[in-house]
């Protein structure tokens, strides 16, 4: 039952994770993805959302258990395998990953480097073809104009289109995104969240993102998995949830068995930003 | 009316909770003690020990100025010798900086802990970069002459391998202090390691490579000046044999190009500097300095990066090439300067990379005939030897301090008296760094004798200039409330300072002394080769007789004591700051 069926894209089984001197920081995760399937993963700083991610493209080796994604064995695979794997995975990161000494275009040819033999440095150093999709995967996330503008000078939001675009590169089947716009305001949030979704559904990708932001999270995806310690706390299609169900993953209680503990102990998911 | 409103006087009967009413002996303070303790006790051990005396102080400042008297006015009877020399000691610094950077660069990528391939290629890294920089370079170049030869090729090798200890440490730092993040995003694509450092690792510590690779050029010109002494190519050849002749004024001529040059040097990488990095993130010096007169020639370039109100430029859709815009022109015009730089200096000491491969066959020869380390020969003379290099040098950090702490509060600006003194301060600066230290040794021991007096007071002279710079940099750099708040309840001036400016800017003075101690012991190993007493006195010796593994003993000793006086002052620093 290990083995994915064509339809999956991602499947997780009896994945556990401890760091050195660390605590669990995953606990026996299962979890199937079929292809084209939007999900959010949602939990507090600290459950286990980043970690899971990093491991679906091999950042981060598991203690125990198996991952398996896109048809590639991510725990056995060889570094080879491995680079094949990334290169159809995209990642987004919280804090864009951008070189900020370099142009946004330079940034966005860096995502076909598992494409390219060799070390690049510089625009002209990436062939012509590369060059022009470059430019015309910025001009899919709005920031042609600012092809050649050095990376730190863009803003937030600007900066992690120009990251969403760098993934383009990749022409992935896969999409991780680790908090996407936890650190850019309302406003940049809104518009990276349109382009991302605009883009995931036009090329029919699937999407894992983790968020924190409950709202956000239900308005966009398809399902919810909830993680609190490193647990499956709630694995669900949106259209059978409802807000408060969802808030629960952030209070000390089980999904679905509200207690009165429940309100002493309130977390709001805000403050999973502010920790 | 709750007691705790009352203002009370503080004496020893008021008992706060927590607090002795004696300061309490806080662990750093304990230390700190400690440490005064025993510099204090060193120096005054050190300053019999090299038998300094005040009287004997004013005989030498007598002396010295006699002898000036004897070398002014300069006299350029040969200006174009010294001007081709000079131009020689320019072409050896800038090919010895490349031999540095071309070698440093994957011996730092080995020795920083986010690119090592391994961990023991990292202690193997990090070992060559500690064995460099703890052998001046004046003792890889008396080595080296007499593997190849007099000449440039000796000073080039031992400038390159000396510098590879502080540009290896240096790019090592600077690629460790990369954010990891963009890194881990190029990896996420599918890139190789490789392909990972180059994109993403590279040119976040470019600027920090620049500015070290500019800051050292300006340190190997000092260096390349005098390593003339013991054969090795350059001006500093010129200056000796002038005062071995006794032509104190014509020597004195030589020593005013060499300031000339130095001081040009200084300029131009300030205002290279200013010009490239202007806004940049870098561990070396102030990227970007507020005040400077390269800076004003040069004027500043547009950056364009700097400038958010730039409309976006026109990207050609077929090509896709970067615009050519101002910044770009200048990177590429400042590139291809260095190029052409580098190529005129080997052309013009007509030295080819091919010739200078082949040395490094020679230098490896001679390296193997040090060893085994013949401790025994001169095992006493060893001893005695590093006890005095040891002793000048606490001697000269001493005597240096106590002129350049004032000295450096008069340079700088926001402490100043007024900008009169402020400007002579300065400029007077200017000066004593622009004599590199071993130039005034040899001029002191001239004057004086020989002996560790003269060599002495010539680290004690160049030291107080160094120091002052660092000094008065800090201070420049300290929050200005306290001070404002100490005025505003009446202090003096001096009061201010003494309370307000001395404790802001304590933990850099402290910093920079144990750095000027360091460097110090580093100048003081290699002042017997010209005379002023120490350990490079027998170093000089074996060497001219060949008793290489007597050499190799040598090195090995003043390798451990660096080493270990480097390892004291790191420990003592991370205690106190």
């Amino acid at each position: 039952m290990n083995v994915p069926q064509a339809e999956t894209a991602v499947q997780v089984t009896e994945l556990s994770k401890k760091f050195p001197n660390g605590p669990l920081a995953l606990d026996r995760v299962s979890l199937t993805v079929p292809k084209g399937q939007l999900l959010s993963l949602i939990g507090l700083s600290g459950s286990g959302k980043s970690t899971l991610l990093r491991h679906l493209n091999g950042l981060i080796q598991p203690t125990a258990g198996s991952v398996d994604v896109l048809g590639t064995n991510v725990v056995t695979a060889g570094r080879r395998e491995l680079r094949a794997l990334r290169r159809n995975v995209g990642f987004v990161f919280q804090s864009f990953g951008l070189v900020g000494r370099l142009t946004a275009l330079e940034n966005v040819l860096s995502g076909s480097l598992g494409r390219l033999r060799g070390p690049r440095l510089g625009t002209i150093t990436y062939p012509k073809a590369l060059r022009r999709e470059a430019l015309d995967n910025l001009e899919r996330v709005g920031l042609a104009a600012q092809a050649f503008q050095r990376a730190d000078t863009l803003s937030g939001g600007q900066m992690q289109r120009v990251a969403i675009a760098r993934t383009l590169m990749q022409r992935p089947s896969l999409l991780l995104a680790d908090e996407p716009v936890a650190s850019l305001d309302p406003e940049s949030s809104a518009q990276v969240m349109d382009v991302l979704f605009r883009i995931v559904v036009e090329d029919q990708l699937t999407v894992i993102c983790t968020l924190h932001q409950v709202e956000l999270a239900l308005g966009w995806a398809q399902r919810i998995v909830g993680l609190r310690d490193g647990q499956v706390v709630l694995d669900r299609a949106v259209d059978s949830l409802d807000q408060d169900e969802v808030m629960d993953v952030y209070r000390r209680v089980e999904p679905g068995q509200r207690s009165s503990q429940s309100i002493v102990d309130l977390q709001s998911p805000t403050s999973d930003r502010v920790a | 009316m709750p007691s705790d409103l009352l203002i009370r006087r503080p004496d020893s009967t008021t008992k706060v909770p927590g607090v002795d009413p004696k300061r309490r002996l806080t662990s750093d303070r304990v230390v700190m003690r400690i440490v005064l303790v025993a510099l204090a006790v060193a120096v005054i051990w050190a300053w019999r020990h090299i038998e300094m005396s005040f009287s004997g102080l004013i005989a030498g400042f007598g002396d010295v100025q006699n002898l000036l008297g004897r070398m002014l006015p300069p006299k350029f009877s040969d200006l174009d010798d010294a001007i081709r020399l000079g131009l020689e000691t320019l072409w050896m610094a800038v090919i010895g900086t490349t031999i540095a950077v071309v070698l440093s660069f994957p011996i730092a990528l080995g020795a920083a802990r986010n690119t090592t391939p391994h961990p023991a290629v990292m202690a193997v890294c990090r070992g060559i970069i500690v064995l460099s920089r703890a052998v001046p370079d004046l003792i890889f170049a008396a080595i080296f002459v007499r593997a190849l030869g007099i000449g440039v090729l000796p000073g080039v090798i031992a400038l390159g391998l000396h510098s590879i200890g502080m540009i290896g440490k240096l790019f090592a730092d600077a690629i460790e202090q990369t954010d990891r993040v963009p890194r881990e995003a190029v990896v996420s694509v599918g890139a190789t390691k490789w392909q990972a450092i180059v994109t993403s690792v590279i040119p976040q510590a470019m600027p920090s490579f620049i500015s070290t690779v500019l800051y050292r050029l300006d340190i190997n010109l000092r260096s390349s000046s005098v390593l003339g002494i013991v054969g090795a190519g350059g001006i500093g050849f010129l200056m000796q044999a002038n005062l071995r002749s006794l032509q104190y004024d014509e020597a004195l001529g030589v020593v005013t190009v060499i300031f000339v040059l130095i001081t040009l040097m200084e300029f131009l990488s300030a205002a290279i500097r200013a010009t490239l990095l202007g806004g940049e993130r870098t561990l070396v010096g102030r990227s970007a300095p507020r005040f400077s007169v390269g800076a004003r020639l040069f004027g500043r370039v547009r950056r364009d990066h700097v400038r958010k109100d730039r409309p976006a430029a026109r990207v050609d859709p077929e090509t896709v090439r970067p615009p050519w815009t101002g910044e770009l022109r200048m990177k590429t015009l400042y590139g291809l300067a260095f190029l052409v730089l580098i190529v005129v200096a080997f052309r013009s000491v007509s030295l080819n990379p091919g010739e200078l491969l082949g040395a490094f066959d020679d230098v490896w020869r001679v390296t193997t005939r040090l060893f085994p380390p013949d401790f025994t020969t001169a095992r006493d003379s060893i001893i005695d030897g590093i006890i005095e290099s040891v002793a000048a040098a606490l001697v000269a950090t001493f005597m240096g301090a106590l002129i350049s702490i004032p000295l450096g509060m008069m340079a700088a600006r926001n402490v100043a008296v007024n900008r009169v003194v402020y400007g002579l301060s300065r400029i007077f600066l200017l000066f004593v760094r622009g004599v590199p230290d071993l130039i005034v040794a040899v001029i002191f021991i001239a004057a004086i004798g020989l002996g560790p007096v003269p060599g002495t007071l010539a680290l004690a002279f160049g030291t107080s200039g160094f120091l002052a710079k660092l000094i008065a940099d800090a201070v420049e750099e300290i929050n200005p409330t306290p001070r404002e708040a100490t005025f505003a309840v009446g202090a003096t001036r001096s009061q201010e300072i003494v309370t307000s400016v001395i404790p802001q800017a304590m933990p850099a003075i402290v910093s920079n002394l144990l750095y000027a101690l360091d460097i110090n012991l580093r100048t003081s190993t290699i002042l017997g080769i010209v005379g002023g007493g120490g350990i490079g006195f027998i170093l000089f010796n074996a060497l001219r007789v060949l008793e290489l593994r007597t050499v190799g003993a040598v090195l090995i000793t003043i390798f451990t004591v660096v080493y270990v006086i480097e390892l004291l002052a790191g420990w003592v620093r991370k205690q106190i700051l």
